[in-house]
């Protein structure tokens, strides 16, 4: 697939599994509680569900841009949190292709990214892919 | 308004790792299939590596570094913003060092959070030929909810 100037690529919603927030912690070595335990949510008056982890968050985007360029790579992406994503709550990542220009080192893709959560903005940035020269 | 007062002057705080990290190949396919993702074919680890294996290759844990700030992890430090530069695909099973350090910790009244700190800092990992092939910039804010 080639995506053109101002097209907007998406995937289906997901729901965020608390039980990768396990794996997150464990691969981050992150001991912070609000990520595996609700109790300690509720203790921080976060709310009554576990937060997803940062990282797991930009992944839902990572997954989605690395799908639809299959023969390209990741050169870059910049992001603000806005919002915490909660565990079971249903997410759908989105991109919009703001410039396509050629480089030395490829064709590079400029796009404007988001996650949404239930309809809440979660997550904004950009972000740059670089594909093979066509 | 009352004062809020001055977190502890960190920056410049090395976070230079004192050993080299190598990204697991079977952690990858973890994560990965965690995610319903297939891991790549070709050795490339997941791009969310760019946090992960800079934040355990960096010389402190986050409790660590938390500490730095006058503050404790159980308190639920929260990614604000993250910025990371790929110059080359990051590897599973190749040795990276870290290099980094804190740019800066500022103490601040939001008026979603209340009193917070919010910590800067900055990673890149090295490979063994000593070409840096990732930089990385961090913002995580620290609530203070006993200074609002």
């Amino acid at each position: 697939m080639m995506l053109a100037l101002g097209e907007t690529l998406t995937t289906p919603e997901q729901a965020v599994k608390p039980e990768m927030m396990h794996v997150w912690a464990k691969v981050l070595r992150d001991p912070n509680p609000i990520h595996t335990d609700v109790e300690a949510v509720r203790a921080r008056g976060l709310g009554d569900r576990v937060i997803n982890q940062g990282p797991g968050n930009i992944s839902y985007i990572m997954n989605m841009l690395l799908a639809a360029f299959p023969a390209g790579r990741l050169a870059g992406i910049k992001v603000r949190f806005l919002d915490n994503v909660f565990g079971g709550e249903l997410v759908t990542p989105s991109a919009v292709v703001l410039s396509i220009e050629d480089s030395p080192e490829g064709r590079r893709f400029s796009l404007a990214i988001a996650l949404h959560a239930e309809g809440r903005l979660v997550l904004d940035g950009d972000a740059i892919v670089l594909t093979p020269s066509v | 308004m009352s004062d809020i007062g001055s977190p502890p002057d960190i920056a410049g705080l090395s976070l230079d790792g004192a050993a080299a990290i190598v990204i697991s190949a079977d952690e990858n396919r973890m994560l990965c299939e965690g995610m319903g993702v297939a891991p790549a074919s070709d050795g490339q680890a997941h791009p969310s590596y760019y946090y992960t294996a800079t934040q355990i290759g960096m010389r402190l844990t986050v409790r660590e570094l938390c500490s730095h700030c006058d503050f404790d992890v159980e308190n639920a430090p929260m990614m604000a913003t993250s910025e990371a530069r790929y110059l080359a695909p990051l590897m599973t099973e190749t040795p990276y060092r870290v290099r980094g350090q804190v740019d800066s910790l500022i103490r601040k009244r939001s008026r979603k959070l209340g009193a917070m700190d919010l910590l800067e800092y900055r990673l890149s990992l090295i490979d063994s030929n000593g070409a840096t092939v990732l930089e990385t910039f961090n913002t995580w804010v620290l609530p203070r909810p006993e200074l609002s």
